[in-house]
């Protein structure tokens, strides 16, 4: 065989190469050339079919960044967010939050991840020891109930799996016994979210409501994007109600699928992941679904609530979800946290967190709590039944935190937590 | 290839190891060190990939499962029970090294596409199971807990430097190793294989045992990468054992250089840059990755070593 191109490297080439070589190196130490501003790390699924509510994470953050630096910053230094895409991989969260750490010099963490980075997370701020971080995402219990899995500086900001299943059914109990709504059917994600936490509400709405029994149940695949089967299926079997956990852009597919086989008026549904881009992406939102409150500017319907839901709405151009609120209570325990330690040392300002109570719109009574478990109570939870134009939900009821927090600790015992 | 004196290598290695270990102590920078043990992983597993694709004309699409395998094995052996790191570790590539020689006693009796196509189906079997026992594996949130890390002879791997330092030497061991198997006579029975394994037969060689014996090696190799890959990430993820994983593994083969022993090693080290600085500027890394490969595709035709060794014959190897 015959080379007609003598193949080798040209000057230019080579100092292409070498430039390209040394910025990649350089890149960390540049990052750290302004010592005085105070870098915070957020890492989440920012690309793929969840990105939407990783980029609603951001987008929180952004309006945290200015406002806490219109008031003059953290310890008197500006903050400043190096947001990193996980793309939702463990292994990816777990290398992120150590570079951020250790060559990009971020001095807090915001975990936006979900549930299996979070974890992953978990161990790395563990293993580091010396930065506190704060989980906004992960509603997996075990990730701060279990002591095993808790880590001395990180915590959590954000709705609990055990939390929403107490208060859901409770809910969802009351409502069947009213409307003898006892044959009812599940469609959940077919991964560890959708398989825990759905045998999680069965077992507390058959404590409140014994007479429910479970018809069928269903089990798509995460990103399914044909719900024929499934549809069908839970048609065939004739329950008076539906239970279902699937969320973001699935919700949304199998409710215009479900419209088109006219599931709503067969029986009753009821979920707890009905958030602002859900609503938004269903072409027809059935009025009378039975869902949870992610979030809502009407829900606390207090001033302050609203006036951040518009000024989200206003900067962004789209509604706030739930991993919004839970990224700005973050940056709220910070701030009210760091100002109580007076320092960014990690022992110090981890004892400032634990039991810190601060006032925010998202909470039940304009106050939410940092356990001492490191995870939040009090914050807004309420179920009421979608209509199709604003406010999108009506009727809702505040749950009653101190049942949650009752059987949550008995729940807590059953897996030998405490 | 010529024949190398295993001194030379052995030398070669023993430096390498010095100038690495060498470093924290002028510099320590946990950046460099934490890139050096996300390296040592995937320079064993690319490497003990490029045995079955550079040296044996094997392209195994479902490598990555006993990296998997490497990484859950070790971390739920530290988890469950009191066998200090080493045993497990060691208990870890062993358990990898049965797994790899039940799957290659299905696989390689196949011919190429059906081989790579049946380890692809076997890769997507394992990870299911991975998923489904969740009792075990803890399904797709992973291992969770971490893994205890009980010191060995006064080394604490929790501590990033003394993490760094038996990375560090476990890869330049591994390689040193394939190295050896490659430039054995072995492993010249390989490459004849992947030349024209018909005279290979006539000349008395089993095929199929020959191809075993490379695809069992390369799948300890590989689990011994997915060792410290557990060490780094202190858990064990499904994502570890999944199909695209095996494709960073292939990537990292192509864009350093089949025909080159140290190729799979420089491969994997820009795999690695390129994600670190890529994902610090954008979200659109696959886009940014799937260029940087069709240039070195189009424009070098080869891997980087590959290339640099045509255009410096007798240099760089």
């Amino acid at each position: 065989m015959t080379t007609t191109r003598k193949p080798g490297l040209s000057r230019r080439s080579t100092l292409a190469l070498m430039g390209a070589g040394a910025a990649t190196f350089a890149a960390p130490w540049v990052a750290r050339a302004d010592a005085n501003i105070l870098r915070i790390g957020m890492q989440s699924i920012l690309s793929g079919p969840i990105a939407l509510l990783g980029n609603s994470s951001r987008n929180a953050l952004m309006m945290e960044q200015d406002r806490i630096n219109a008031a003059g910053g953290f310890l008197g230094r500006q903050i400043e967010f190096l947001f990193r895409d996980s793309k939702g991989q463990p292994q990816e969260s777990a290398r992120i939050a150590r570079e951020l750490v250790n060559s990009s010099g971020c001095e807090l963490l915001v975990d936006s991840e979900a549930s299996s980075g979070a974890f992953a997370v978990q161990e790395v701020i563990r293993d580091l020891g010396n930065v506190v971080c704060i989980h906004t995402n992960s509603e997996t219990s075990a990730l701060t109930a279990d002591p095993k899995i808790r880590a001395p500086t990180a915590f959590r900001v954000a709705r609990q799996g055990v939390h929403d299943a107490v208060a859901g059914s409770i809910y969802l109990a009351d409502f069947s016994k009213a409307r003898k709504l006892n044959k009812w059917a599940t469609c959940s994600p077919d991964y560890a979210y959708g398989r825990d936490t759905t045998a999680q509400y069965l077992q507390f709405l058959k404590q409140f409501n014994p007479d429910i029994e479970v018809v069928t149940d269903a089990w798509p695949k995460l990103g399914q994007p044909d719900f024929t089967e499934v549809i069908t299926k839970l048609i065939q079997a004739k329950p008076q109600a539906l239970f279902t956990l699937l969320y973001a852009g699935d919700l949304s597919a199998f409710v215009n699928q479900a419209n088109v086989y006219a599931l709503f008026s067969q029986m009753t549904v009821a979920t707890p992941n009905v958030d602002y881009p859900v609503m938004a992406a269903i072409k027809n939102l059935p009025a009378g679904i039975q869902s949870a409150t992610r979030y809502l500017e009407t829900f606390p319907d207090t001033p302050a609530n609203k006036e951040w839901g518009e000024a989200y709405h206003k900067r962004w151009n789209e509604r706030p979800t739930t991993w919004s609120w839970q990224c700005t209570v973050a940056m709220q325990f910070y701030e009210a946290g760091i100002k109580k330690a007076n320092t960014l040392e990690a022992k110090a300002l981890s004892a400032a967190l634990t039991g810190l109570k601060i006032n925010t719109p998202f909470g039940a009574d304009g106050t939410i709590t940092m356990r001492d478990d490191h995870t939040t109570i009090n914050y807004a939870i309420g179920w009421g039944q979608t209509t199709p134009k604003e406010p999108f939900m009506v009727d809702i009821k505040p749950a009653d935190w101190g049942k949650i927090i009752e059987l949550e600790t008995e729940w807590k015992k059953q897996q030998k937590y405490i | 290839m010529k024949a190398h004196p295993a001194w030379r290598d052995a030398v070669i290695a023993a430096i390498a190891v010095i100038v690495v270990l060498a470093i924290p102590l002028f510099h320590r920078s946990p950046a460099f060190e934490d890139f050096v043990i996300r390296l040592s992983a995937m320079a064993l597993f690319a490497t003990s990939l490029n045995l079955l694709v550079g040296n044996t004309g094997m392209v195994s699409f479902g490598h990555g499962m006993f990296y998997g395998l490497g990484a859950y094995a070790f971390a739920l052996t530290m988890q469950m029970t009191d066998l200090s790191l080493p045993v497990a570790a060691v208990l870890a590539v062993l358990f990898t090294t049965f797994a790899a020689l039940c799957v290659g006693a299905i696989c390689v009796r196949l011919s190429t596409d059906y081989f790579a196509f049946i380890t692809l189906a076997v890769q997507m079997l394992f990870f299911s199971i991975i998923i489904s026992w969740q009792s075990l594996t803890g399904g797709d949130q992973g291992l969770r807990g971490g893994i205890p890390r009980r010191e060995i002879f006064g080394f604490e791997l929790a501590s990033q430097l003394h993490l760094y330092q038996f990375c560090t030497v476990v890869a330049v061991l591994g390689l040193l190793a394939l190295r050896h198997i490659t430039t054995s006579p072995f492993g010249q029975t390989l490459r004849m294989i992947r030349d024209n394994e018909n005279r290979v037969s006539f000349l008395g060689v089993v095929l199929w045992q020959a191809r075993l014996r490379a695809f069992t090696i390369a799948g300890a190799f590989a689990g011994l990468g997915g060792v410290l890959a557990a060490l780094f990430v202190s858990g064990a993820y499904p994502e570890l054992a999944d199909w695209p994983n095996s494709g960073q593994a292939i990537f990292a083969v192509m864009l350093g250089g089949i025909n080159s022993f140290l190729g799979p090693v420089l491969g994997a080290m820009i795999l690695l840059a390129l994600n670190d600085v890529v994902t610090r500027f954008t979200e659109y890394y696959g886009l940014v990755l799937g260029i940087v490969i069709l240039a070195f595709a189009v424009g070098l035709r080869r891997g980087v070593l590959d290339f640099l060794r045509l255009a410096w014959p007798g240099r760089a190897r």
